[in-house]
């Protein structure tokens, strides 16, 4: 399916998906679309950031492929690898006289020993594919730069192959946590948009969609008790998928209403760490008392 | 010249129809969000026209939401990008009124008088400086190397400062995941080898290796800017300029009652003003330091998203806190397992070898501090950059 032209289609598309994106994203998205320019998502944890590149994928038909970045990352792990094992049987296969044969030689640097990586595999899918890459502030500065100039020109050059160039480029959405600053540089060669947390109805409207058994009562509580959690003063505020995670928690367990109990039975859901818990603990019943 | 040139250069582009009152109102904007303080380049001015075009340029929320994505590229500069917006597009009397009203139907002129303002702003990563009405007075008397900073006339302290700037900060070094090519090490460098064996006929005559590369761990500082530790806290800060040169990360913050972050100031100033500048921002003379409150500030805003992770904090401050100090043992811990190690430099040290921390605040804190130092003198802060690098 071709990606749609116009915000109001996106948003309905990606609806039908089950993601609901607000006016921000979805013209970001738009623009991303049509002019090929990759998207920088930024935001606080759990707000659906890698979700909109799966759904995206899966709505119109294309190939999710992830890139999760990791410090250390390298060419060898992003965009391709020789596979120098059975490279080193070949020539130990040849005899003397086939080596000088170019066609032994091209086998050896052919398709079949080139281990394709999620950028190269990116490029080479071209339309086909939306390139996720996940968390790119967890990358070091180094693969930053490397990345560049693969966005700026979505080809790439393998000194035994040639230059391989993507006809169309793919969507590309990269996400990050904020956990360093990326460079100006890269920031540029990407449209950016912030995502922050949901209003209260939209939460609500966001559960009802992902989670549809949900009841709404229930449901309403819960993002009720949630934006409360947010208000506090914790380490670690519940993003969107924890509020997912709790209702569907509480589904699972049977509970029909939000009480001080229920939801201290259930707090791990939404709660990750040791210090907030007990702040949480203490403040349970005005949480959800309030809701 | 810079927008006109890109102006024409659009009306030209062919992806692009000819609308040409709308460029001039769309770089008439990238002109406002300039004097505003965004960084926009004219490439970023291209894109946005671009990308109002695939958009409807009739309605203000998608010229909205297009220059968010297009112009705007970090979160601290939304808050000015919103400004510059309602300045130019939305103000009776605005600068694109006229050209607006020329092409727009009623129903959008409507649309933006209830347009509003979408209410997405990140936090902002740093506190504005507001400039408080306070002295800053430097003490004054004099002598070298084991005379105490807080006792030097200005010339000494020039003189100071000199022999300081040659000193190198260091901060430890660790393995990172990134492999370079060496002579010998653990983990064998297949492509080279495989490269080298084809000169051989596919002999694998030599083997390569890589080994893991090290880099220097990140440098915080945080200092205690009240009044009595500035004099200490500020030859600190000479010392960062120079961590800098040895290129690792350093991050600057200050804390009287507050905690600022001086990182960015520190870039563009000399550090002494900029010094100054944050103490008149973080001190409330009256209110003494909070030391638990502000590291408390730190882990949460900075701490705890990885900016001080595997890194060295140097904390400067004479412990005397007038926070609660269970407060202060909990950062403190918390602290220490988010960071590497921590150092704490404590002037009323002094040269005592057999020093015990006496106020509330250090013991609470000692612990959970792994190097305790003096850094009142520069024999002391030599000390600390001979010590810095082996801290492992």
């Amino acid at each position: 399916m071709e990606y749609p032209t116009t915000v109001s289609d996106l948003t309905r598309h990606l609806r039908e998906g089950g993601y609901l994106a607000d006016r921000g994203l979805a013209t970001a998205l738009v623009v991303s679309l049509s002019l090929r320019r990759p998207v920088l998502l930024e935001g606080e944890v759990g707000v659906g950031k890698t979700e909109v590149a799966k759904v995206l994928a899966s709505v119109f038909g294309r190939r999710l492929i992830r890139l999760q970045c990791y410090e250390g990352i390298d060419t060898n792990q992003a965009l391709y690898e020789w596979d120098y094992a059975r490279q080193m049987l070949q020539i130990r296969a040849l005899s003397e006289h086939q080596v000088t044969d170019e066609q032994a030689v091209d086998r050896l640097f052919g398709p079949k020993l080139l281990l394709e990586r999620p950028l190269l595999e990116a490029v080479r899918a071209g339309d086909e594919a939306v390139l996720l890459i996940d968390e790119i502030d967890r990358a070091d500065d180094e693969f930053e730069a490397f990345l560049l100039e693969v966005l700026s020109d979505f080809q790439i050059s393998i000194p035994e192959v040639g230059t391989i160039k993507a006809d169309t480029a793919p969507a590309v959405i990269l996400t990050s946590n904020r956990t360093r600053e990326l460079h100006d540089a890269l920031r540029r060669r990407c449209l950016y948009h912030w995502i922050g947390y949901p209003s209260q109805e939209r939460e609500v409207e966001i559960v009802l969609v992902r989670e549809p058994g949900a009841a709404e009562q229930l449901t309403r509580k819960v993002v009720g008790a949630v934006h409360r959690l947010r208000e506090l003063d914790l380490a670690k505020p519940p993003g969107v998928a924890e509020t997912i995670d709790w209702v569907r928690t509480l589904g699972f367990l049977g509970e029909t209403d939000l009480t001080a109990e229920s939801a201290g039975d259930t707090l791990g859901a939404v709660i990750k760490d040791r210090d907030d818990l007990d702040l949480v603990r203490d403040n349970l019943e005005e949480i959800t008392s309030r809701a | 010249m810079i927008s006109t040139w890109s102006a024409t250069t659009w009306k030209r582009s062919p992806h692009v129809p000819d609308r040409a009152p709308f460029t001039e109102v769309l770089v008439g904007f990238a002109r406002e969000l300039r004097g505003a303080g965004v960084t926009v380049g004219t490439g970023d001015v291209l894109t946005y026209c671009q990308a109002t075009a695939t958009l409807d340029p009739t309605d203000l929320v998608d010229v909205y939401w297009a220059g968010r994505a297009t112009l705007v590229s970090k979160p601290d500069d939304i808050t000015g990008y919103n400004e510059a917006f309602r300045r130019y597009f939305l103000a009776e009397g605005a600068a694109a009124a006229g050209v607006l009203t020329l092409r727009a139907s009623a129903a959008m002129e409507a649309e933006a008088a209830a347009f509003v303002m979408p209410a997405t702003d990140p936090p902002s990563a740093d506190t504005d400086e507001e400039p408080a009405v306070l002295g800053w007075m430097a003490s004054d008397v004099d002598a070298l190397k084991h005379r105490s900073f807080a006792a030097c006339t200005p010339a000494e302290l020039a003189a100071l400062r000199k022999i300081m700037a040659r000193l190198r900060l260091t901060p430890p070094r660790r393995r990172t995941r990134r492999t370079r090519p060496a002579p010998a090490g653990r983990s064998p460098d297949l492509r080279k080898t495989i490269r080298d064996s084809m000169r051989m006929h596919g002999e694998p005559a030599q083997l390569y290796f890589r080994q893991r590369k090290t880099k220097l761990r990140p440098l915080i500082l945080i200092l205690d800017v009240s009044g009595s530790m500035a004099d200490y806290s500020r030859h600190l800060l000479q010392f960062a300029h120079t961590a800098r040169h040895a290129a690792a990360k350093v991050e600057v913050f200050c804390f009287g009652t507050r905690l600022t972050r001086i990182t960015r100031m520190l870039e563009h100033r000399r550090p002494d003003s900029a010094l100054e500048q944050a103490a008149q921002a973080v001190v409330d003379w009256d209110g003494g330091t909070r030391i638990g409150q502000s590291l408390d500030t730190f882990i949460r805003r900075f701490g705890r998203s990885g900016l001080c992770r595997s890194g060295v904090v140097v904390i400067c401050s004479d412990g005397l806190d007038r926070g609660d100090p269970g407060q202060l043992a909990a950062v403190m811990e918390r602290l220490s397992r988010l960071c590497y190690r921590i150092v704490w430099l404590n002037p009323h040290k002094g040269d005592n070898p057999h020093f015990r921390p006496t106020t509330l605040g250090m013991m609470v804190a000692a612990p959970h501090i792994d190097l305790l130092l003096s850094g009142h003198d520069l024999a002391s802060l030599e000390q600390l950059a001979a010590m810095l690098p082996l801290l492992n």
